[in-house]
């Protein structure tokens, strides 16, 4: 018998997809959308970042009137050079002292002004208005404050104590800074934390309450877990504006005295444009930034392995 | 169709707006009248320059001035800042003379030797050579300048203090002046013994360290090796530390606000420029003098000079209306004089500073009395140049910390050598 071959079926002719213009992909809307972002992130951030990592790696001889490629070079002479390893160092005590300090007195404030009080409002306001004053006036004002002959000295000597030298002592003008920094930080921060304790539901502190949880437990144990991303973003976001402080020190100290308040980020201004040195300057702008990068992201893994 | 065709004018539209408002943010353009908008950066009040700016816009009907002043101890890192970046809406800036071979170095600086015979004519020789550069013409000068002790008569008087002379060859030493201060401090209520208006700036330091024959403080055949630890050195900066050290002088206060300390009647005595003459022409709470600036007593007097030149800026929006404005500043007598109207300096023109010297004899007072004859005195004889040297800037950058930090208390030795150190460092970075 004759075997017969059905011809082969066609295949089902399932209506193939026509092919999308090309401006109807939804990938390429996606990246029509946000195509001014990331130019925007290229011009602006990238592009300068690449610049400096580029002039860091250059010398010019005023002398001789060249510029040359010296590879690590400017690396190598910040390291040894001691006026280098102070700025850090003084950096390093700042954000130590100044972060925590700021986020725990911004936190204290927050969860006292939460609660309802007479004059809640008018406190709330007292501690803002620093916030409202730009950092060049509140420096002008910290300036008078902190004069060997000034008021705080004044207030001294009404209790029979001796006057203080504040911003002219080694000893005494990182401290002096950091208090000024935070009469203005603190407030700021506050206001974060303030709005992330509202958010947090008040049945869940009844339920606290009614398992017998002691006011100090419910803080431990509800108003701090629920707050883990507010008190996140402050202390990350703190942490960044105190590496990059600058202003207060340009105009109360210029550094000194005796280097005490040399942060990095005026070292940098310094190294840059009063003794005009670009390319070590942003050999020092590319460690400032690698050392908040490595602090930053220690913050951010200790916090999300709390989260865990 | 139409909605999204207007759409886009709309965001043409706006576009060329922002990019028309960022250049001419960025050059120097014209103003409504038409005319060709020059930028000028200086760290003198507004009021110092209008006169000269009024009489070059008489002049030059087609050109217009427009004068930004930024706080004096931020203009070297403005133009650092600005000038690095080839910003072309500068195009005259003011020059601090001892920093032209900085600054042309750098590049900062339009030759301007073309005029360079005019100049020679034109202004005093010291103020020619100290405005060039490797034998070139840099910058135009416009003024010159020395200091007096400002004396408060009355309250010498009431402390029963002596009246130092005006006259140049009785001139105190600083020894005398601190004990008659002293004698004021305990008998006539003053708060200070002796006020420095140049507080940790080289140019008011430098007088006590060339009292002492010390130098400069900066040697070597590039200019760049510090020698600011000899015995001279030591000994200027232990005077000044205990000035401060001792409550003869006040710490804490800006140096730009010592002189109101002095016009409060707090103080018998200030050291200060002829810009001061100007200012306290209208005091009449106390009787006050202007003597020669005093001088240690087992040294020589010393006075600074030097002060202010003009530059074009070579990235400059406007080249040669900005050569018209500063030569007219500087090299027409009229010109240079209208930069002194506001504000008493010393002109750099040679027939201006002439004029100027015989005004000052004329329309003096008790007070001025011998202040023209000073100054001339203190130019020809002790006028002490800053050094010329292209790691200037830096140098007065870490000796201005120095200053500031033994005002405040370092012991002296220890903060010259440190400060030595990080000379060495910076300028071994400029070779």
């Amino acid at each position: 018998m004759a075997r017969t071959h059905a011809p082969p079926a066609p295949a089902p002719t399932a209506a193939a997809p026509r092919a999308l213009p090309l401006r109807r992909r939804p990938a390429v809307i996606a990246l029509g959308f946000l195509a001014p972002a990331l130019l925007m992130l290229v011009v602006l951030r990238l592009w300068p970042a690449a610049q400096a990592l580029y002039g860091s790696l250059l010398h010019t001889s005023l002398l001789e009137g060249t510029t040359t490629w010296v590879g690590l070079d400017n690396y190598a002479v910040l390291f040894t050079d001691p006026d280098f390893w102070q700025s850090v160092g003084v950096t390093l005590v700042f954000n130590l002292v100044i972060n925590p300090g700021q986020v725990l007195i911004a936190l204290g404030l927050a969860v006292l002004f939460a609660k309802r009080f007479a004059g809640a409002r008018l406190w709330r306001s007292l501690v803002l208005i620093p916030v409202a004053v730009p950092p060049a006036v509140s420096a002008v004002i910290w300036g008078v404050l902190y004069r060997p002959e000034g008021p705080l000295n004044a207030l001294l000597a009404v209790f029979g104590l001796p006057a203080q030298p504040y911003l002219t002592s080694p000893a005494q003008a990182l401290g002096a800074m950091i208090v000024m920094m935070s009469w203005v930080g603190v407030g700021y921060w506050m206001m974060f934390l303030l709005a992330g304790l509202q958010d947090i539901p008040a049945d869940l502190y009844e339920a606290a309450k009614i398992d017998g949880a002691s006011a100090w437990r419910r803080f431990v144990h509800v108003t701090l877990p629920q707050l883990r991303r507010p008190l996140a973003f402050v202390l990350v976001a703190d942490t960044i504006s105190n590496f990059l402080v600058f202003a207060p020190v340009q105009l109360l100290t210029s550094g000194g005295p005796e280097g005490a308040t040399k942060l990095m980020m005026f070292d940098i201004f310094h190294r840059a444009y009063s003794v005009g040195d670009l390319h070590l300057a942003l050999a020092e702008v590319m460690i400032l930034v690698l050392v908040t990068l490595v602090i930053v992201s220690v913050q951010f893994r200790l916090l999300h392995s709390r989260e865990d | 169709m139409s909605g999204a065709l207007s759409r886009r004018r709309l965001l043409t539209g706006g576009a060329g707006i922002a990019a028309a408002v960022g250049l001419s943010g960025c050059a120097g353009g014209s103003d409504p009248r038409g005319r060709t908008v020059l930028g000028f950066l200086g760290s003198e009040a507004a009021a110092t320059f209008q006169p000269v700016i009024d009489g070059f816009e008489r002049a030059n009907p087609g050109i217009a001035v427009a004068y930004t002043t930024v706080p004096a101890d931020q203009l070297n890192d403005v133009l650092q800042l600005r000038l690095s970046a080839a910003d072309s809406a500068i195009d005259v800036y003011t020059v601090d003379q001892p920093r032209v071979p900085a600054l042309s170095a750098r590049g900062f600086l339009t030759d301007l030797d073309p005029v360079a015979g005019r100049a020679r004519d034109a202004v005093l020789p010291e103020q020619f050579e100290i405005s060039s550069w490797e034998g070139r013409l840099r910058s135009l000068p416009i003024w010159t300048s020395t200091q007096y002790l400002f004396c408060n008569v009355d309250m010498l008087r009431k402390a029963g203090a002596e009246v130092p002379a005006a006259d140049p060859a009785e001139r105190w030493t600083w020894e005398q002046t601190l004990g008659a201060g002293r004698r004021a401090q305990e008998r006539a209520g003053a708060s200070a013994a002796l006020l420095l208006e140049q507080t940790d700036l080289y140019y008011g330091i430098q007088p006590l360290v060339a009292s002492l024959e010390a130098g400069s403080g900066i040697t070597g055949p590039d200019m760049l090796t510090p020698d600011i630890r000899n015995d001279g050195w030591v000994r200027a900066m232990t005077w000044y530390h205990d000035l401060f050290a001792n409550g003869l002088s006040p710490r804490g206060i800006e140096s730009t606000q010592l002189v109101t300390l002095f016009t409060d009647g707090k103080a018998p005595f200030f050291v200060g420029g002829p810009w001061n003459l100007g200012a306290f022409a209208g005091l009449d709470a106390f009787q006050w003098r202007a003597v020669p600036q005093p001088y240690f007593a087992d040294g020589v007097p010393a006075t600074p000079t030097d002060s202010w030149s003009w530059g074009v800026n070579p990235a400059a929006a406007h080249p040669d209306a900005a050569r018209r404005f500063v030569e007219y500043a500087s090299l027409t007598t009229k010109g240079n004089l209208s930069t002194v109207r506001k504000t008493p300096l010393i002109p750099s023109n040679t027939a201006a500073f002439t004029s100027y010297v015989e005004r000052l004899d004329t329309e003096a007072t008790a007070s001025t009395e011998n202040a023209g004859t000073i100054m001339r005195h203190e130019l020809e004889h002790t006028a002490v140049g800053r050094p010329r040297s292209i790691g200037y800037t830096q140098f007065e950058t870490v000796m201005g910390a120095a200053f500031s930090d033994i005002r405040n208390g370092s012991e002296p030795e220890a903060r010259l050598r440190r400060a030595s150190a990080e000379l060495e460092r910076t300028w071994d970075r400029l070779r």
